[in-house]
């Protein structure tokens, strides 16, 4: 076969041709990440382009695929706790609660009351500490550096509240089937209610630096709207559909879980549904869990963390599904036991993976600076996406 | 007049959100720093912290339960069985249970602390201490010489919150 030679000239001259024809078609294409700072991880993001409009956008997902579902199919009980702390790294310890609970259901046992308190609250701070970080970082997205050192530094109050409890700062590991792993230290209480009012001074803070301010206000009113049917549709949950006027609640509307019905609490709704609304709704709702922990720790009962359990962990057979109110949204395990002493599958329902399907479609018709924008008030976690 | 009213109205309100925010940073700068420079200023790690695992080797009978539980078994351990006089005159001779290696690949390990929990001879401990990085990664194998160092750092188990159930002798 004759070598095929073109000369080189014609290539640079077809190159030019086929850029001359997207230009004159008018559109580009961009493409954003899988190393994109402003997407938290390795999401990729293919938009098309007209001028400064987006007309078309794919969301790339899987680049952080880690394979939990099979992982749970070769671990014991004890030892997935372990593991599922990893899905959303920034609320881990809010990833063990529904699927200690799906094992205790499935077992027939319950936690005693003290361990469920101390777990509302660890689940709650763990909220906290979720929402700060994207209270300062959606101000970062928009351009103003401050609010993010701000959220970094109020985070650390609720991560060192977490880490002096349970010895882990991100990863906690706290939870045992049957209750935890070990009581509170000395002076927990002290501390984390003074830490609570330092949250609850610094939402104050962001509410004078980020929420009433003319640019940020600008930047994010009326942008990135979702509609509250659609929403729905998508699977969008959370603080997303709350935003949008929704007044769903897993921790007030779903089955009970945990303590949430022994406190007095809010719901908070917005009914713009756009970034501004998602900021607004998780501005509040930090401060709301920042009285919740409040309140727990008034009333925190006395006694044991721990029921009986037998050294090795089996789980009668049968099948639970348990869902939970996480920071990022619905989070559901979906466990089928078969008697022994792991789990013969698990489904697992993560909330960012939902909350980012409907990205393509938000981001229709926004400018390109924009995008960050959106996408920063979905407000997801890679790991929760890939799993 | 009427536009120039709507103007004056939007200046005003913008100047108030940007003096509502300057009035936050302005406050946080007179405030002293939050920050530590580290490493010439240290923050005591809490008392569970989970920094580093240590271990008693004289508790250990090599009985592998933690080896076996570890959710990515990164613990070596080997051991072998020898014969020991008997404590008492007549007796038969023991047999004890020798450790020859126990190493920790803290590369792999995820810092669950499966491994402390399932000791039934109190063998492993956590300690606070962190600062153990290295520039290659074949030295954060630990063998149990260098896991028996650490056994020094580990901390007195601090007291629980009011309202704890107190733990009597079985």
């Amino acid at each position: 076969m004759p070598k095929f030679e073109v000369d080189p000239a014609v290539h640079r001259g077809l190159a030019d041709a086929r850029l001359n024809v997207e230009i004159d078609n008018g559109d580009m294409i961009l493409n954003l990440g899988p190393q994109h700072p402003a997407t938290h991880g390795t999401l990729r993001l293919v938009v098309r382009l007209d001028g400064e409009r987006v007309v078309a956008s794919d969301v790339v997902i899987g680049y952080m695929h880690r394979g939990y579902e099979k992982l749970t199919e070769y671990r014991t009980y004890p030892q997935i706790t372990t593991l599922i702390n990893r899905i959303d790294w920034l609320s881990s310890f809010a990833n063990e609660v529904p699927f200690v609970h799906a094992a205790e259901q499935l077992m027939g046992i319950e936690a005693p009351p003290r361990a469920e308190y101390i777990r509302t609250a660890l689940t709650e701070l763990s909220r906290i500490a979720t929402f700060l970080l994207f209270l300062g970082e959606m101000g970062l997205q928009v351009g103003a550096i401050t609010p993010a050192f701000y959220g970094f530094r109020d985070r650390e109050y609720v991560l060192n509240a977490i880490e002096s409890a349970t010895g882990g700062r991100f990863h906690p590991n706290f939870n045992r089937i049957g209750g935890l792993k070990d009581d509170l230290p000395w002076g927990w209480i002290a501390e984390t209610r003074e830490s609570m009012r330092k949250v609850l001074k610094s939402c104050d803070e962001f509410e004078d630096l980020v929420v009433s301010n003319p640019i940020f206000q600008k930047r994010t009113r009326g942008i990135g709207i979702i509609p509250a049917e659609l929403g729905a549709s998508y699977g969008v949950s959370g603080s997303n559909l709350r935003a949008s006027g929704v007044d769903w609640d897993l921790r007030r509307d779903g089955k009970p879980y945990l303590v949430y019905n022994d406190l007095d609490w809010k719901v908070w709704t917005h009914s713009d549904g756009d970034s501004f609304a998602r900021y607004w709704v998780r501005l509040q709702e930090t401060r709301e869990s920042a009285r919740m922990v409040l309140q727990l720790l008034d009333v925190m009962p006395s006694g044991p963390v721990m029921t009986k359990v037998p050294k090795i962990i089996k789980v009668p057979e049968g099948e639970v599904w348990v869902n939970t109110e996480n920071p990022l949204g619905e989070m559901g395990y979906y466990v089928i036991s078969k008697g022994a002493t792991g789990p013969f599958r698990v489904k697992i329902r993560t909330a960012s993976l939902s909350n980012v399907s409907i990205a393509p479609w938000l981001l229709r018709g926004v400018y390109l600076p924009d995008i960050i924008t959106v996408l920063a008030s979905l407000y997801f976690i890679l790991g929760d996406i890939d799993k | 007049m009427g536009n120039n009213v709507s103007k004056k109205d939007a200046f005003a309100k913008h100047l108030k959100g940007m003096l509502g925010g300057l009035r936050v940073t302005l406050r946080t700068m007179l405030k002293p720093a939050v920050t530590v420079q580290y490493p010439h200023e240290q923050e005591a790690p809490p008392t569970r912290a989970r920094g580093v695992i240590a271990l008693l080797e004289e508790n250990c009978t090599v009985c592998m339960l933690c080896a076996r539980q570890c959710p990515d078994w990164c613990i070596y351990i080997e051991g072998h069985k020898e014969k020991r006089p008997a404590r008492r005159e007549g007796g038969k001779d023991r047999t004890v249970s020798v450790l020859d290696r126990f190493d920790i690949d803290y590369a792999l390990c995820m810092y669950c602390g499966i491994c402390v929990e399932v000791c039934p001879f109190d063998a492993l401990h956590w300690s606070p201490e962190f600062e153990y990085s290295e520039s290659s990664i074949a030295h954060l194998l630990h063998d149990k010489d260098k896991l028996g160092e650490w056994e020094a750092t580990v901390p007195v188990a601090e007291p629980l919150e009011i309202g704890a159930e107190v733990k009597g002798k079985k």
